[in-house]
């Protein structure tokens, strides 16, 4: 009978493995359901040590043999008690009223713990296998069936506001463990109270603890605080900022008036995020605009854009070009105190037909030893890479490009002679058809 | 030439401020006559100051922009309309240009090059009266009718004062003062003015490239002819190219 309990506690590890490896939020409910998988284990260990124990009673010493079935029984209860806490947690949440019997269950859990501690115990000797019964059997018994029958109760009572995969798996749970307790309770020799604490707390990780689930309803979330966070009227805040503009022109600041007028380009541009594909020149007015507020932070920086208007409507990747010009500046030029130049051309690439090559050029202080290895590893296996913080926006970029534009296309770095490095974007040529 | 009247209509305050403050109407030969900051109070302007421009914004209380131009064209035809639009809504922009107004200007304005678009809206009053002229009046051909006909007809070609001068044997001097007091602009505005309309007029009608469209509206370099049309029109060729096909797209 030790090998069921051994393969419980088994796959119980496994779960309990994946789930606290995973990335989740801290609720009252992750937190019932954490003890539960820690409990259980346990809970099934003493099982076991109790299936070997009961039936070599000769020589194990009764003292210890005691102790491991008090600690078996007790520490069902807790259990039994943890899927009570987690049931009503989860009707709180669901009908965001508090359920009352929390005290009622605490001191429950108390006296029984108490009574199993001090009441008889007694062996039973059968063929099938030897067990323990006893008055403080029943005490585990009748705990055992409080704590479902309370569970039953409150998802009765609630049964209209709870969502109906939550209702379904506490629902099943309850039938499993309310069929095993039945029949251990009627034949004592089977032995299978842990397999069915063990399905309950299945049940539960399955439908309502699963860290796919748990993860996609955390990615969503953090997506829609994005979109809130977009919903702030972009509108309302380039409108404020051109009647800043004029309030300073007003007052005979011109300087800050241009800053104002740039910062609210680079706004009204940088928030066209809606489209896919953009046009070049779309993509060279953001990073002009950027690029001329940088240009007045750092006196010493200069910028030089110049793109063949005719590959001005060339339809690109939308904000591939501002990321790539941060990167030079933050890994290039800001280690030179922001001095030098940054140059973006658009050509026609020589080697293939119907491609264009924008290159971004900085005068910085280039890769660091072996640092050119690593990116361009990084731009080579960017479908497997990890973004790290530093390089995830031209990750990002690199991503864009092949998801967009093919595979055949995309971002690479090369090593300037003079110092500095050019970052090369293949893109095809593709136009939006006026005609 | 008499100052032109001019009427605000934005519902902000302060871009009204900074269209009268920042902008020297004076040196362009217009004054600010009155303000309007909805629909209605607009109308109401209109029909007791009889401004000749209207500076309008479209996006208005009450009533919008456009409508208000709908409404008061039939009872005054004369007034110019210079339509103020928000970046995106430049859809209204090219509704504006189908009910005939005379510009468009797209917010943030910078008051700076606004000049531009004062003499453009000059130019065309001043095209508009040698067209009925012409017809009417038959009137002798005055110097400077002949002079912006030769300059229509040799675009392409390198145009100057002395250029001019030359061809229609006067002093360089007399002709920039007969572009002031005739149109009211300076030459080279007029020149410029001219020059973008025919870019503007090749970018819808053709498919020649921009850079083909800069030689043969006398830029030779299109970094030169791109940069001073973004600065009349607010976008790049390509752009105005997009927007407006685009329309006939739809």
């Amino acid at each position: 009978m030790m090998r069921m309990e051994i393969a419980l506690i088994l796959v119980l590890v496994f779960v309990g493995f994946v789930y606290f490896g995973a990335d989740k939020r801290t609720t009252p409910l992750h937190k019932t359901f954490s003890a539960l998988l820690i409990i259980t284990p346990l809970h099934l260990a003493f099982d076991a040590a109790t299936v070997y124990t009961v039936n070599h009673l000769e020589t194990v010493p009764p003292v210890l043999n005691e102790i491991l079935h008090r600690m078996f029984i007790a520490s069902m209860v807790i259990v039994v008690y943890l899927f009570y806490r987690y049931i009503s947690i989860l009707v709180e949440e669901e009908t965001k009223k508090p359920v009352r019997f929390h005290l009622v269950a605490k001191i429950y859990l108390i006296i029984a713990e108490f009574l199993i501690m001090i009441l008889p115990i007694q062996y039973t000797i059968t063929e099938k296998g030897n067990y323990s019964y006893g008055i403080y059997v029943f005490a585990c018994y009748i705990s055992v069936a409080f704590y479902l029958l309370l569970c039953l109760w409150l998802l009765l009572k609630n049964r209209r506001q709870i969502d109906l995969k939550k209702k379904a798996a506490i629902g099943v749970a309850l039938i499993i463990e309310g069929i095993v307790l039945v029949l251990q309770a009627i034949i004592p020799t089977l032995l299978i109270s842990g397999m069915g604490i063990t399905l309950m707390t299945l049940a539960f990780y399955l439908t309502l603890e699963n860290p796919d689930v748990l993860r996609a309803e955390l990615t969503e979330q953090k997506m829609s605080m994005l979109y809130l966070k977009s919903q702030v009227n972009p509108h309302f805040l380039y409108n404020t900022l051109d009647t800043i503009r004029i309030q300073a022109q007003l007052g005979g600041d011109k300087t800050t008036a241009d800053l104002l007028m740039r910062l609210s380009d680079f706004f009204r541009l940088s928030i066209k995020t809606d489209k896919q594909m953009t046009m070049l020149e779309d993509e060279t007015a953001l990073s002009d605009a950027y690029m001329e507020l940088m240009c007045y932070r750092y006196p010493k920086l200069k910028y030089n854009c110049d793109i063949d208007p005719d590959l001005s409507d060339v339809l690109v990747p939308n904000f591939i070009l501002q990321p790539i010009i941060e990167n030079s500046l933050l890994h290039g030029l800001k280690n030179k105190g922001y001095r030098g130049n940054i140059t973006v051309t658009a050509e026609k690439s020589g080697g293939k037909q119907d491609c264009i090559e924008i290159e971004v050029s900085d005068t910085g202080s280039g890769f660091d030893e072996g640092a050119k290895k690593k990116v361009d590893e990084m731009l080579t296996h960017y479908d497997k890479e990890k973004a790290k913080t530093e390089s995830i926006g031209i990750l990002n970029v690199q991503k864009r490009i092949k998801l967009l534009c093919g595979k055949e296309y995309g971002l690479s770095y090369t090593e300037n002679t003079e110092g500095g490095v050019t970052a090369h974007i293949l893109l095809p040529i593709v136009r939006e058809d006026y005609k | 030439m008499k100052n032109l009247k001019v009427l605000l209509v934005d519902d902000e305050i302060m871009i009204r401020e900074g269209f009268k403050r920042l902008f020297d109407w004076e040196a362009h030969g217009c004054e600010v006559v009155g303000e309007a900051s909805d629909g209605m109070e607009a109308l109401a302007q209109i029909d007791v100051l009889l401004p000749d421009i209207v500076i309008m914004d479209i996006n208005i209380p009450i009533m919008n922009g456009l409508k208000v131009i709908e409404v008061s064209r039939t009872k005054h035809p004369q007034i110019a309309y210079i339509v103020v639009s928000g970046y995106d809504d430049f859809s209204y922009c090219r509704k504006a240009l189908q009910l005939q107004i005379t510009d468009y200007i797209l917010k943030p304005v910078n008051y700076e090059e606004f000049g531009s678009c004062i003499d453009n809206l000059k130019i065309s009053i001043y095209e508009s009266r040698a067209n009925t002229q012409a017809d009417s009046e038959k009137r002798e051909e005055r110097v400077i009718s002949s002079i912006t006909r030769y300059m229509q007809e040799h675009l392409s070609e390198e145009i100057s004062l002395s250029v001019l001068a030359e061809e229609f044997h006067l002093n360089p001097q007399y002709i920039s003062q007969l572009f002031k007091n005739e149109i009211g602009v300076g030459f080279l505005a007029y020149l410029t003015n001219i020059r973008i309309e025919k870019a503007k007029k090749l970018l819808l009608s053709t498919s020649l490239s921009v850079t083909e469209i800069s030689e043969s509206t006398g830029y030779g370099d299109y970094r030169v002819f791109t940069k001073v049309f973004k600065k009349t029109e607010g976008i790049t060729p390509s752009q105005f190219r997009r927007e407006f096909l685009d329309k006939e797209k739809l």
